[in-house]
This record gives C-alpha cells, structure tokens and sequence, in this order.
C-alpha cells in the first residue's frame, strides 16, 4: 500500500495502512535519512558527538549554524534531519530540564531527558492536525545513576541506547566503520579521532573546524564528585561541552 | 469640618507600655545564689544600647533582676532601694530576703489597675545562709523557686534548666537520687551555656552579660578564684559576699 | 490562635556522626483538648530518608500521600531511590506550588544522603509551611514547642554525636521542650537513622 506518493493512507497520520504501517512516520525516517550525518561514539571515560555542518551557500555566515546544542549542564544533543523541528526539540528539551530543576534542584539523568523527548516525538504521531518530527536526536550526557549514556530518538519517538550509532544520509556507511573501529575500552581521545575518522568517509568537499561540530561529556573526577558544588557560583562542574573551533582544528591536525 | 469640629467621632489612644526585650535568669545553690541578665536593650528591631543593666544590687545579700519594660523596671528598683533605705533608718540592718520579697510583692500589688511591665527575679542569701530565689509575675504573685529564667528567651531557657538544674526526664541510677542543690561551678556554666544559647537564636537576647554571685556567710570563694571578669561587690569580707562577674556576649 | 497550632504537635532533627536522629511528640489536640496520644508525624519516605510533617493534622494526612504519591513516581520512572537532598526539593516544590493556599506544615527531614564514592553523609533539612528551605548542618526543629526545642537543642547539642549520645540528647530534647508546650507531648518517638540500621524507640512522656 506504501506505493511510491504515499497512496491513500499517507495524509491522516492517525490511520494505520493494511499493512500496520503509519506511513507520515516513514516519510520523517526519510527525511532524516537526507539529512546530514551525525554519529555518537561512547568511550570509557565519556562521549563524543559529532555532525556535519554544510552550508549551502559560501554567502551564509556559518558562524550562525548550531547543530550540536547544550539542553542543561550534563546533557547535550545532535541531529540530523529538519533544523527548524531540531530547534523545537532543543527548546522543549531545555524546558523540560529546567522545569526537572526547579521541582528536584538537580538537573535530569540522561534516561529522563531523553524519554520526556521521545513522548513529545511520538505525540506528534498521534495527534491531531500535527506532523511527525523529521528529525533522528542523538542525546549525550552523564549522570550519577547511569554514568554516560547515549541516545537515539527517531521520529515515532522509539529511543536506544548505544554504545556508537550514526543518524542521517550517511549512515549505514558510518555504522559500518564504527562497527569496525569501536571496541570496549576505547577512550575518549581515540573516541574523538574516529569520529572524525568516520565523519570523514563520505564527507562532501574539505572537512575543517568551520564545517564540523563536535560536543563531549567528560566523566567527572572522584574528586569533583566529592567537593559538589562549585565555589562561589554553586552550581555543579557542566560534565558536557562543545569543542571550540581552536580545539577542533587541533583534532583535525593530529 | 472648615470650623475645626469633626464629621464623626474620634478616637485617640496612647500605650504607656513597651517591651525592652533581653532576659534574666537566677539559680539557687544550697549556699549561695546566682542571678543574671543580659545587658541589650532594645525596642522593636531596633537596639537603644548594647549596656542596660537589668540585675541590681539591693543589699550586702540580696539582688533583684528585671526585666520587661525598662523604664518601670528602673522605677521599681529605684522604689525598693528607697524602702530598703528607710528599713536601715528605721532598724540599723538590712531587710532580710524573705521580707523583701513579701515587700516587692505589696509594692507591685499596690499597682494592681496600672501594673509594673516588668518580671521579677529575686536571688540571694536567706537569714538561715540557704540560697534562695524569689520569682514574680507582673501583680506581685511570688514563689521561692530553685531556679527561674524571665523575658524574652524565657521560652528557649526555661525547660533547658528543667534538664539541668531539675533533672526532669532523667532518671536517676539505681539506689541513687539527683542533688537537690548543683555546686557553684556548675550552676555558673549552667548559666552562660544558657545566655549563649538564647544569644545564639534570640535576637532580642546579646551584648553583655551580667552574673552577680552571692555566697553565705563563711563560704569558700575559692571556685571564684579562676573565673575571668570577677570583681567583688562586698563591703566586709566577713559577712555575706558578693560577686560580679561580666562577659560578652555575641553582638549580632 | 493560629491555624498552625490548631492541632499542636513538634518534630526535631539532629546530625550525628556517620548518623541522623529524628523525633516528635503523640499528641494530636483539638486546640487545649487531647483527643489522641498516638498520632505519629514522622513518616519513612525511602530506607535512609524519615520525614516529620508537624501542624496541621489533615494536611499531615494529605501532604504525606501527596510525597508518597510523587516519591513512587519517581521511583518508577528513574528506576532509582530518591535521596535526602532531592526529596527535600520535591517537598520544596509541592509546598510552593500551593503558595496562595498553602499545606500547613513545617517538614523537618532526616536523612543519609549516598555518595559518589558509596559512603552515607547524615543530612537534614527543614521548610517553612511554603517550602523555603532551610539546610542546617546541627538540628531542625518545627511545630508548637519550636522556640523551646530551639533553647534546648542549642544548649545540648554537640558535633559528632555518636548513634546512642544522639539519641539520648535528641530525647532529652524533645521531652524537656514539649513539657513546658500545653500543645505538644503525651510520648514521643525517635529515630535514629545509621548506615545499616534505623532504631525506632517510642517514649513515655508527662501526660498532662
């Protein structure tokens, strides 16, 4: 029935096709699938995320591009897909994060997050007058319970956790190579090369600090563990961060 | 009304009373008494001054605490002392404790329809050389109690003395009982622990204390010998003797 | 008369070392009237955190299926226990979030609050009846006898208290306190709270 317009069942996105198929949320896979890739690789004492970052044009001032978004201290995300919906997602996950805040004073394992983003994605698969989001998440983050953890959210809102994973048009190449280069005891250095490693494979035009984005979680030490807060701001030691440009470059030189 | 009457009735009011705030304290021994206060004086949130002096000297063994509104406090004191004064005109001695609280207590039921606001802690040596401590309500209702705290931390120091000086809930080892009378060194612990707690939670309570020490004709004044700030009161050395002792306490 | 003294009743907390104690008088009053000398405040919200709800009874009630209620919740979803620091957030919250309509309650929480590194750390907290909290690193006290609990505990407590010093100090506290407080007292119950075990003692106390 999923003939190649959609056919009869591809409008209402609230009614199955014979087959058991709702058809909207295929179509979304397929729009992640043209977006460019992203992929996310665990290490002993972290994680790594990276995307591509293409700009259409050389005239759009790329500085403005963010596609690897901090959602609260310990948790950060990537994307491939639609950029408008990703944008919708971080501002919910943000929400959701600092509304954790404000009823436990602390901010949310990785898990929590992650499942509060996949019930918002797939509520968009069955709503009225909505459509799926077109956009597979990668979600990075650490917490005292689960340590690091990694996420993949699709659109029908079904989540995993992986150990490495790559989203977007690129993908069943890069899970290919990660497959090969992952091992168990990969540390987060070696993490951060075979991301670039693997981003690199089926990387359209020059690879540079300006068309990548990478964000990593870092296990914190026993020690800032034990001395909790932080000194006069009282905030908690952000276990994850974008890497700079300056720090990219230097990945990509080694 | 534009020729100076009222549209309606109107109603002023003038409150001869405040609340000056701090607290005072006293503990019989079997030979001696103990009587505090601390020095703040204060009116709502703001502090008039950090040395009010609310524990007074009233013979060679007697002393009386006040607390409550200040100014009727220094009024009362200032009368007792007057009729102490015509006492010695009249019978060369000093009034015996007993006689002056029974005095404070006709003194301030005198004032029954326009009372005193003031809390009386009576302390010092009976004729007999027991310790002892007299307690008032505002109208003149008295007691001799073994100890008594009044004023503003009456709350947080008073059941802190029923543990320690009365031994309530505590319960005695087989075969032995809990002293009647605490010895000196104790019961002067007793008492700072006391101010520096009220200190610590009561904002009305600071500044200065004041720990008068009356000791029975003949006793040893040796447990005084190491107490800082202690300055001695007493005109003869061989009557009764009577003691100073003044702290700090926390000025915030 | 207050609506916070309505039913009368008083709760402490006190840190030890490697422990935390926790207690409350019985008596649940009709203003000056007893009706009941077994009305518990303190309620076990997970193995190593106690919660005492003094103030208003039917809010005691309430306000404890309500941290129940949430407490499960969480449980659930995060597939963890809840600790001392993040419940008293929680309660923090659910009082706030009835700021114009409040539970009348002062919670005074107890607790072993697990490291990183596995080991307990003894914890306490209390609220006001709108959930601002106060953590304290000596004791807490709330309900009728506050101000006494104050006076007592400032003269008796001391650093480092060991599991039995806790619990006798934190008994004599409470008994002396609720003694010289019309609205609290017939009994008291205290917990003490250590990393393996938690010690429930019910104490006889003035019934007048």
């Amino acid at each position: 029935m999923a003939s190649a317009d959609g056919g009869a069942y591809s409008y209402s996105l609230t009614v199955f096709s014979p087959s058991g198929k709702l058809v909207q949320i295929e179509h979304a896979l397929a729009a992640v699938g043209q977006g460019t890739t992203s992929l996310g690789i665990k290490a002993t004492n972290g994680i790594v995320i990276a995307t591509e970052k293409k700009s259409p044009s050389i005239l759009i001032d790329d500085s403005m591009i963010e596609k690897v978004a901090i959602i609260c201290p310990n948790i950060g995300m990537v994307y491939s897909g639609m950029g408008p919906d990703f944008r919708v997602l971080v501002a919910r996950a943000r929400k959701a994060a600092q509304g954790y805040w404000k009823i436990y004073g602390e901010y949310p394992p990785t898990k929590v997050l992650t499942q509060e983003l996949a019930t918002i994605m797939q509520q968009a698969t069955h709503s009225g007058g909505v459509r799926p989001y077109g956009v597979s998440l990668l979600i990075a983050g650490w917490d005292i319970t689960r340590g690091p953890s990694l996420y993949q959210v699709d659109p029908s809102g079904s989540f995993w956790a992986w150990k490495a994973s790559a989203i977007g048009k690129n993908m069943v190449n890069a899970k290919t190579f990660l497959e090969k280069r992952y091992n168990d005891d990969i540390s987060l250095e070696d993490a951060i090369h075979t991301a670039l490693l693997t981003l690199k494979e089926g990387f359209e035009g020059s690879m540079t600090e300006k068309t990548i984005e990478i964000g990593v979680v870092t296990v914190p030490s026993q020690a800032d563990l034990e001395s909790g807060k932080m000194e006069g701001t009282g905030r908690i030691k952000p276990t994850f961060r974008k890497l700079t440009e300056e720090e990219i470059r230097d990945y990509l030189a080694m | 009304m534009p020729d100076g009457s009222y549209e309606r009735p109107q109603q002023r009011q003038f409150n001869p009373y405040s609340e000056n705030g701090g607290t005072i304290l006293a503990i019989a021994g079997a030979d001696f008494s103990v009587i505090a206060g601390d020095t703040r004086q204060s009116e709502g949130y703001s502090i008039q001054t950090r040395y009010a002096p609310k524990v007074f000297r009233l013979t060679e063994r007697a002393v009386l605490a006040v607390n409550g509104f200040a100014a009727d406090g220094n009024m009362f004191v200032k009368k007792v002392k007057q009729r102490l004064e015509w006492y010695r005109h009249a019978h060369a001695k000093d009034m015996p404790l007993r006689a002056i609280a029974r005095l404070i207590q006709t003194m301030l039921y005198a004032q029954r329809f326009f009372p005193y606001y003031v809390y009386n802690i009576l302390g010092g040596i009976e004729e007999d050389g027991t310790g002892a401590v007299y307690s008032f309500d505002p109208v003149g209702s008295y007691e001799r109690e073994a100890c008594r705290a009044a004023g503003a931390a009456q709350s947080l120091v008073q059941p802190f003395l029923d543990n320690q000086i009365y031994f309530k809930n505590q319960t005695p080892a087989p075969g032995a009982s809990h002293p009647t009378h605490l010895p000196l060194p104790d019961v002067l612990s007793i008492v700072i622990d006391s101010f520096t707690s009220a200190t610590e939670r009561h904002i009305e309570v600071g500044d200065g204390l004041e720990i008068y020490v009356v000791l029975a004709k003949g006793r040893s004044t040796q447990e005084l010998a190491s107490i800082g700030g202690l300055q001695e009161l007493s005109t003869r050395a061989e009557g009764d003797r009577m003691f100073v002792i003044r702290r700090d306490l926390k000025k915030d | 008369m207050s609506i916070m003294q309505y039913n009368g009743g008083s709760t402490i907390a006190m840190v030890g070392k490697d422990c935390v104690a926790i207690a409350c008088d019985l008596r649940l009053g009709n203003q000056a009237l007893g009706i009941s000398s077994n009305f518990e405040k303190i309620f076990a919200m997970t193995e190593r955190t106690y919660i005492g709800l003094p103030g208003l009874a039917t809010d005691v009630t309430t306000l404890h299926e309500q941290l129940r209620y949430r407490l499960n919740m969480y449980t659930i979803k995060e597939e963890r226990t809840m600790e001392p620091e993040t419940f008293i957030h929680l309660v923090s919250s659910t009082l706030y979030e009835k700021r114009w309509g409040p539970y009348f309650i002062e919670p005074v929480l107890a607790g072993l609050q697990r490291m990183p590194g596995g080991s307990f750390r003894p914890f306490i907290a209390s609220t006001d009846l709108i959930g601002c909290i106060n953590f304290a690193k000596d004791f807490v006290v709330a309900g009728t006898a506050s101000e006494k609990l104050f006076g007592v505990a400032e003269g008796l407590w001391e650093p480092d208290l060991a599991p039995e010093d806790l619990f006798e100090t934190i008994s004599q506290t409470l008994l002396n306190a609720v003694d010289r407080d019309a609205y609290s007292g017939w009994g008291a119950v205290v917990y003490v709270i250590t990393e393996d075990k938690v010690i429930k003692r019910t104490l006889k106390g003035r019934m007048d």
